[in-house]
């Protein structure tokens, strides 16, 4: 017997349901699969340390006792507090000297027209050629680190907001001339909110490249921090200390992004169309 | 109240090829308080033009354009007036309520103020369970409302319209210019609108401007005296809008 084709509303209400079912389905899927990733990680970890020394390869449970043996002094939140200060700052510097400069440009033409070849120039040079000139120029201090973080995150910032600028829609801005607004008026309510996707998208790039390099910085030019911890573990060889800090950094980045960026992100941004959507 | 005197106004706009374009040419139109006045003519000819010199967003070359009586460089009260474009120009990161705001934020209304104006007008245009709801997630009729709202929510005395519902279907289109009407009589305001439709004209106007292209010059000017509202399919509407089509 042939079946009777789904009426309309019976095919629009079964759409209406599945999304949601889906999603959690989808959730639940992506969870089993993030966890035996990670069992399995481990498990190859378990196998290659077998048969490798622990000064090149230490077994999961040897870093796990060196990274308890960790968390209880009290230098290891002192050092990561000393580098997560260092990052912020360099970050905060490179956030608001990025915003200003990249409204600045977008604003004038001509100036950024003038100054474009700069931040070529910014962004060809590596994270550690900074890392040595603010050696030179710092020694070894607090500033030394902000200055790289400030470098790497800067031109990021600063180039999404300029090309945010680009993209502000002139029907928008007649709109607000209608109503009279004024130019700061204008910069507020339209401006501003325009940059604000692309800004965000690029701080949260500079601010994971910027804890990248602080461990560069720190482990040439600092007597503080994570980086200098490192480079100390690695030359006393104590591999298992390297590798717990190191997932330490790790985990505390991915957090970082699952629980603070991801739902600012998210509220932000929760009046744009998703790409699903129709 | 309301009125507009446009005297004598020419305007060229700059070629690129180095001449100019004679736009509009020795305008003369007067608009008395509470009338509503439609401006068409076929494309190019200007209409656009004459409704931004009016609204003090471009400058005529010649002649002025005179606001209850007051020269426009000399006028103040801009907020007195609104503008409405062609498309709805609905900010996307806003809700509805948020984008009818937007109308009051230049002027210096406060907070709770805003808050019930905005609920008000919301209502007017029938809108107010709606005032959550972000653009992308109305229908192309309910922005062109909150659009409305967004005009209205200043109290304006003189509205000015560009083609503001050519993007609407038929039938919103029609619900739209009964609204338009019923809050023009209720609000008592001066209407100024630009259109290509010579239905249009006739169901909403007490006044048609025809401009003649190239460069813009009134050629006729006619008085539309059917009582509203006016229904778009009876015959003196059609009458007279056939009579208009036919001099376009
Ligand atoms: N800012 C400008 N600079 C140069 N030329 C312009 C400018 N604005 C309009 N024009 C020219 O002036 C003429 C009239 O334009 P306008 O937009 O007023 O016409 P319109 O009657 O509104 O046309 P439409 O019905 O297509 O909207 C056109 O030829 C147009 O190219
Ligand atoms: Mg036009």
């Amino acid at each position: 017997m042939p079946v009777a084709p789904p009426t309309p509303l019976a095919q629009e209400r079964a759409e209406t349901r599945t999304p949601t079912h889906l999603a959690r389905e989808r959730r639940l899927r992506l969870i089993a699969q993030r966890l035996a990733l990670i069992v399995l990680l481990l498990i190859v970890w378990q196998v290659a340390s077998l048969n490798a020394p622990a000064f090149v390869l230490p077994s999961p449970k040897r870093v796990w006792e060196a990274w308890s043996g960790l968390v209880v002094t009290a230098n290891f939140w002192k050092d990561f507090g000393i580098t997560f200060s260092r990052v912020f700052t360099g970050f905060a510097f490179a956030a608001v000297i990025g915003v200003l400069f990249g409204l600045l440009l977008g604003a004038n033409e001509k100036l950024g027209e003038f100054f474009e070849p700069v931040l070529t120039i910014i962004n060809t040079v590596s994270s550690t050629i900074w890392a040595i000139f603010a050696l030179i120029w710092f020694g070894l201090s607090n500033w030394t680190t902000i200055f790289v973080v400030f470098m790497t995150a800067m031109p990021l910032i600063l180039t999404n907001v300029w090309q945010g600028t680009r993209s502000v829609n002139v029907d928008f801005i007649e709109l607000a001339q209608t109503f009279r607004m004024s130019r700061l008026q204008v910069m507020q309510k339209i401006y501003l909110p325009t940059i604000l996707p692309p800004f965000f998208s690029a701080a949260r790039l500079a601010f994971g490249f910027g804890a990248r390099v602080s461990l560069v910085a720190e482990t040439l030019g600092a007597s503080s921090g994570i980086g200098y911890r490192l480079r100390q573990a690695a030359d006393l060889v104590q591999t298992d200390q390297v590798f717990a800090w190191t997932l330490t950094l790790v985990a505390l980045m991915i957090a970082l992004e699952a629980l603070i960026l991801k739902p600012i992100e998210n509220r932000l941004f929760s009046w744009k169309k998703r790409a699903g959507d129709q | 109240m309301a009125t507009v005197r446009v005297q004598n106004v020419s305007k060229w706009f700059p070629r690129r090829d180095g001449e100019s374009l004679h736009v509009l040419q020795n305008i003369e139109l007067d608009v008395p308080e509470k009338t509503i006045v439609a401006i068409v003519g076929e494309s190019g000819s200007g209409k656009s033009t004459l409704l931004n010199i009016i609204a003090g967003l471009v400058k005529p070359d010649r002649g002025c354009v005179l606001l209850n009586g007051v020269k426009s460089s000399e006028f103040t009260d801009w907020r007195s007036m609104t503008y409405m474009f062609q498309d709805d120009r609905l900010l996307p990161w806003r809700t509805a309520a948020a984008n009818v705001a937007f109308g009051l934020e230049a002027a210096h209304v406060s907070r709770a103020e805003r808050k019930q104006r905005v609920a008000e007008t919301l209502a007017l245009v029938g809108l107010s369970d709606f005032a959550d709801l972000y653009p992308h997630e109305l229908s192309g009729g309910m922005r062109s409302r909150v659009a409305l709202a967004r005009s209205l929510v200043t109290r304006p005395t003189l509205l000015l319209m560009d083609e503001p519902f050519s993007k609407l279907d038929p039938t919103i289109r029609a619900q739209m210019h009964a609204e338009v009407l019923r809050i023009a009589s209720l609000m008592a305001m001066t209407v100024i609108f630009v259109t290509h439709d010579p239905e249009e004209a006739v169901v909403l106007a007490n006044k048609v401007v025809l401009l003649n292209p190239r460069p813009g010059r009134v050629r006729e000017t006619r008085t539309i005296d059917l009582p509203y509202p006016r229904d778009p399919s009876a015959p003196e509407v059609n009458e007279q809008a056939r009579a208009l089509r036919r001099s376009l």
